[in-house]
């Protein structure tokens, strides 16, 4: 009976509590001696891992384009010398069987930009401009081949979901517990690909992302309803306080009953700084003109970039923008290359102006922006003007929160199908992105079901890029 | 190196792979719990021997069993709850509804040693009861609404309203499962004719949904239908985790890969049949109309593909142009004169020879265009092309496929349906099971006539833990699904045997279990603990010995229930499709009806259900999680749903009081928390009201935040 393991380390269905984690802080005063990023009180109270070492960044504004970007024709440009020949293409996308593919021709002209000199196309004109703050990794690969599936690896670094693997967001929020005690550690903007990407799986639900939705009210039920007086509603409060007394005092040692005055209280003071994360109004014009959100074509992205900085800003750990998500997700263009157009003048803009924004503030050192695709897209065609996926080589970028700018990694072949110059495993942009945090991806393990499971299965930080 | 050649080695020298199987569960958990390391036998496939009870003074035989456990590790027990707080708890344990007052007036004022019994016969011949321990069912049997690819959806919750309905006739759990797997009670699958000649009996004509169970588990390959029977089967019925042999042998239990696939060879010829759940009438009405709109349709269709037919030839003559040439040939020829193989190219390229819409009518010129859109205007104008107009409803079953019966079965390299292993046939078969099973009667009924035999010490001890686990918060095994070495033991290995011979002596009737368990002194003792207890608490702080009542929150859907019910609007009808409260339709039905599954592109789970810990129903879930978190708060505090309860719930007790607020003060406690206010509780609340009967509605406000309102105590 001794052997029996008790229900709160646990859980069913997989899950664990936070609280039950054992905890694997290395070295346990070291957060107090880093200072700096870390020097608001108590803001590492709730870490369960590290940090490790000291880190670079605070958060992570994490852009994920769904569908799957053509790294072709945006980072890594190729010449058209293959273009219109036939080449194998086994095993992709749609494609069992033994065949061959067209190679379509790019048609983006690519203009080299900044003092490093990295060619950016035509359809990223804005990104280019802050080029030499983004280190372009283009070298990335994993291993499906389809939307689903791929989601599912490239952001819970595991193939297929078995074992209900948290999303990456998750481990961040899970390892390093909240920067602010008013806000959610994690929080989505924008329609995921997939709900897996929104997860805290066996983490459990209090690491899993919070989604903001667009409007006024960010978090579903977060305002009372119309009618009654703020002042009423503080009675009420205390009112509600005062009857729980009873029972909370009978029922002290259960952790629940802890936990739900706990609730409340994160409840009421989302309440109120929620409302001031979202609110512009003190927003300069020509802030708010750098994410485009004066123009109609940026308005949308640029709102959620710029939301994403005041998170960063109040301490939000890891913020996850999901542009085009829903379904396959819009830059998913198999008929016709043309239809990354509007998807790349809606981002482009705002990209850049967010970067620009948190260097003007001095955050871009403490803030790693990261912009990536499920997967990037082939050479060929399907026989129409679109490209198919491509897992087996892509383009990655990270900025800030102490990446080297201004720098190329990696490369793919001649075509741009596979990565052939120190190609990367996505695992490695994980392990990349909690170096950044000042966390060792090889020490986050957790104990479920009689099992081990590591957030990064395999990888190791792209040393390369970091400053 | 090549994955399959390793296990191919490997599966040669098993005494290496033995060692390196040791070696792998030692390094991977880093604490290897004890029955791994020693070879004892598995505790749970050991027969069950009905253990003799306990000396001991009490009368209850499950008290018996945790009275003399309790006295050997010198743990005292609270004393029992008072009475109303044991109706409350009962009602929503049996039927997830609090007590009306009238109900509470009656116990209180029936002060015979017989009233609590007569309580629990009441709510188990409720019909709410079955709603309520189908839902419990239905988690571990992973029911949704919805998931990828599942075929089955349509109509899915039949199935749920058939485990509602056999929970209410009390159809002994052998059957209940049996009926599940096969379609049909073990007993009732042959007949005689009087002339001595021996035919398949016609199932009972509602039992065609409980193979809901299985068609549920259809997804985007085919053999996902016998994988997900393996997972959910095992892990539901045997309380054995032989999914996790999928791609590799049980790290923990004796359940090798080959177990495994034997196991899925057992389900795989199933396949899914659709039935149109129709009378005759409107079967043959539903044809005529589609007939009629075919015949609308076909001239315009005429016109439209002569117009089109240029266009779209030369789009294609462009593309076939562009392939290689031997492929090129293989395209060109007549589908008749194609080779398989030739048929199989053809296929593959398919896609990228399929010319859509846009691709037509972008190559024409813009005059054609427009003629082209008037001809699709006077084609929709006629009617709709697809099914029968109006849709009827249907059902997915499954069957055997007699074809696919003949089928050899592969070991898949990591479960991969693309990947079998050629030289890795295995035969139909099950882990634990004989070695030759008898198959006369089929491949599954063989299977399930071992699974639900009184004599399978897995099936009665993992159902009765199940019914333990809901009534008490715990089962005696905690992992209620995992019976395996990695599972742990039972805290009450002996009251667990027990209660296991129980059942199979009372026939698998579940409510006499129910009855049972709930009628022990254990289940209405105080979930309190006075100082006078402080040594018990120190002894047993998790209450493994039941020494008091646990503490536990209310699922989503008692919640929900609960505020409904104070509100006095519950629509209790039994069945029927689920539904989205978000819709607004419906929302005054019981919330185990609220929808629930997964989609890649939507939400389907509404927030409520998520926010509370349910379940998308994509995994067998044999406990729910029970997190305490803002968002739950945030509903209660300001959901719409709450607010437009809080005042419609005023408004009752406006009605039901009328000037009366000390009396308003009354029922509200009474149609919330089951109990009278205390004096204190009362002042309080008369204090907010100050006088005004249009204050009540602060007053339902607190009542449902209240802890006590989210909590069985």
């Amino acid at each position: 009976m001794s052997d029996s393991p008790s229900l709160s380390s646990l859980y069913p269905c997989g899950r664990l509590a936070r609280r039950n984690f054992i905890h694997q802080i290395g070295g346990g005063f070291l957060g107090l001696a880093l200072g700096g990023v870390w020097a608001e009180a108590g803001e590492i109270q709730d870490a369960i891992f590290g940090p490790h070492h000291v880190p670079k960044a605070k958060s992570v504004i994490f852009l994920f384009m769904c569908g799957g970007v053509s790294h072709i024709d945006t980072f890594d440009p190729k010449d058209n010398k293959w273009a219109g020949k036939l080449i194998d293409a086994i095993g992709f996308g749609d494609n069992l069987a033994e065949m061959k593919r067209p190679v379509i021709p790019c048609l983006r002209t690519f203009q080299r930009h900044g003092q490093s000199g990295i060619p950016v196309s035509d359809w990223f004109p804005h990104v280019g401009s802050v080029i030499d703050d983004i280190a372009v990794v283009r070298s990335m690969w994993c291993h499906e081949g389809n939307h689903f599936p791929a989601v599912v690896e490239t952001q819970t670094g595991h193939r297929g979901r078995a074992f209900d693997h948290p999303t990456f967001g998750s481990w961040v929020s899970y390892a390093l517990g909240s920067a602010n005690r008013n806000l959610p550690t994690f929080v989505n903007l924008g329609r995921p690909s997939s709900p897996v990407q929104l997860t805290g799986g066996y983490l459990g639900a209090s690491v899993a992302a919070t989604p903001f939705q667009p409007g006024d009210t960010p978090i579903p039920n977060l305002y009372p309803p119309q009618g009654g007086s703020p002042a009423e509603r503080e009675r009420q409060m205390e009112r509600l306080h005062r009857m729980n007394q009873q029972f909370r005092e009978r029922h002290a040692e259960n952790t629940d009953i802890q936990a739900r005055a706990k609730a409340y209280e994160l409840a009421a003071r989302m309440q109120l700084s929620a409302p001031e994360a979202v609110d512009f109004s003190g927003e300069p014009a020509h802030v708010q003109a750098l994410y485009g959100i004066d123009q109609k074509e940026t308005e949308e992205f640029g709102r959620q970039l710029l939301l994403a900085r005041r998170l960063a800003e109040r301490g939000v750990r890891y913020i996850q923008i999901c542009h085009a998500g829903g379904g396959n997700g819009a830059w998913d263009s198999h008929g016709d290359m043309k239809s990354h157009g509007p998807l790349c003048r809606a981002t482009d803009k705002p990209i850049a102006g967010l970067i620009r924004d948190l260097k003007q503030r001095g955050m871009l050192d403490e803030t790693l922006v990261v912009w990536t695709s499920e997967f990037g897209r082939t050479p060929w065609s399907q026989n129409t003007t679109g490209r198919d996926h491509n897992p087996k080589g892509y383009t990655s970028w990270l900025a800030g929160g102490g990446i080297r700018g201004g720098m190329v990694h990696g490369g793919t072949d001649e075509v741009g199908y596979k990565a052939v110059d120190s190609p990367h495993y996505y695992s490695d942009l994980h392990a990349t992105i909690l170096h950044q945090l000042g966390l060792d991806h090889r020490k986050m393990e957790v104990q479920s079901l009689a099992r081990t499971f590591k957030l990064v299965e395999d990888g190791s930080p792209i040393r390369e890029i970091i400053g | 190196m090549n994955p399959s050649r390793l296990k191919l080695d490997l599966r040669n020298a098993g005494a290496l792979w033995l060692m390196l199987m040791a070696l792998v569960a030692a390094g991977v958990t880093g604490r290897v719990d004890a029955a791994t390391r020693t070879n004892a036998p598995l505790w749970s496939i050991q027969p069950v021997v009905r253990p003799a009870l306990p000396e001991g003074p009490e009368l209850h035989p499950i008290d018996r069993f945790l009275g003399a456990e309790m006295r050997k590790r010198k743990v005292q027990a609270a004393g029992p709850t008072d009475r109303a707080t044991l109706l409350r708890r009962v009602h929503l344990d049996l039927t997830g509804l609090p007590p009306t007052p009238a109900e509470q007036e009656a116990f209180a004022s029936d002060p015979s040693p017989e009233a609590y019994g007569k309580v629990v016969d009441r709510l188990l011949a409720d019909e709410q009861h079955a709603v309520r321990y189908a839902r419990h069912w239905l988690d571990v049997l992973r029911y949704a609404d919805a998931d990828e690819r599942m075929t089955a959806a349509p109509g899915i919750h039949l199935w749920r309203d058939w485990v509602i309905g056999a929970l209410h006739e009390d159809v002994p759990y052998d059957q209940f499962v049996q009926v599940q797997l096969t379609g049909v009670r073990a007993n009732e699958r042959t007949q005689m004719s009087a002339t001595g000649f021996r035919s398949r009996r016609e199932p009972r004509p509602g039992d065609l949904f409980a193979m809901g169970f299985l068609a549920r588990g259809t997804g985007e390959h085919p053999q996902d239908l016998a994988i997900n029977a393996v997972d959910t089967i095992s892990t539901a019925f045997m309380g054995m985790t032989v999914g996790c042999a999928k791609c590799h042998d049980h790290m923990y239990d004796p359940i090798s890969e080959r177990n495994y696939y034997e196991m899925k060879a057992l389900f795989d010829p199933l396949v899914l049949r659709k039935i149109t759940l129709a009378g005759a009438a409107d079967l043959l009405a539903a044809g005529k109309v589609q007939l009629e709109v075919a015949r609308r349709r076909a001239p315009h269709e005429r016109a439209l593909n002569e117009f089109v037919a240029p266009f779209r030839a030369k789009l294609y003559e462009d593309r076939v142009q562009m392939l290689p040439p031997e492929i090129q040939s293989v395209i060109r020829k007549a589908e008749k004169s194609r080779t398989v193989a030739e048929q199989k190219i053809a296929d593959d390229y398919y896609p990228i020879l399929r010319i859509d819409d846009d691709k037509l009518t972008e190559s024409m010129p813009e005059e054609a265009r427009k003629q082209y859109r008037e001809l699709q205007r006077q084609l929709n104008a006629a009617g709709s092309g697809v099914g029968p107009v109006p849709a009827l409803p249907v059902f997915y079953t499954v069957e055997v496929d007699r074809v696919k019966e003949q089928d050899k079965h592969y070991i898949l390299t990591s479960g991969d349906p693309l990947r079998p292993e050629l030289t890795h046939e295995v035969k139909p078969g099950w882990p634990f099971g004989p070695a030759e099973p008898d198959f006369r009667d089929g491949h599954i009924e063989a299977f399930v006539d071992w699974l639900t035999a009184p004599g399978n010490p897995l099936f009665a001890r993992v159902a009765v833990n199940r019914l333990w686990q809901w009534h008490f918060g715990e089962g005696f095994q905690k992992l209620s699904s995992d019976f395996g070495n990695s599972g742990g033991r039972p805290t009450h290995p002996e009251l667990l045997d027990w209660l296991a011979s129980e059942f199979v002596r009372v026939g698998f009737s579940m409510k006499a279990m129910h009855r049972l368990m709930v009628t022990s002194e254990a289940y209405q003792r105080s979930s309190e603990a006075g100082p006078e207890l402080a040594a018990s608490r120190e002894l047993d702080p998790e209450g493994e010995t039941l020494w008091r009542f646990r503490l536990r929150r209310l699922e989503a859907e008692p919640i929900w229930d609960g505020i409904r019910a104070a509100v006095g609007d519950l629509d209790l009808k039994v069945g029927g499709a689920s539904f989205d409260p978000t819709s607004g339709k419906g929302a005054k039905r019981r919330g185990a009806y609220i929808v629930r599954g997964y989609s890649a592109s939507r939400e389907v789970t509404p927030n409520f259900l998520q926010s509370f810990d349910v379940d998308d129903g994509r995994a067998p879930c044999p406990l729910r999680t029970r997190t305490v978190t803002a968002p739950q708060a945030l509903f209660l505090m300001n959901s719409p749903d709450v607010d437009r309860a809080s005042r419609q719930w005023a408004d009752r007790l406006r009605a039901e009081s009328k000037d009366d607020l000390v009396g308003a003060v009354e029922r509200a406690y009474r149609q919330s928390l089951a109990r009278p206010p205390s004096p204190g509780e009362r002042e309080e609340a008369l204090s907010l009201l100050a006088g005004d009967a249009s204050r009540l509605d602060r007053l339902t406000w607190l009542l449902f935040n209240l802890d006590e309102f989210l909590y069985v105590r």
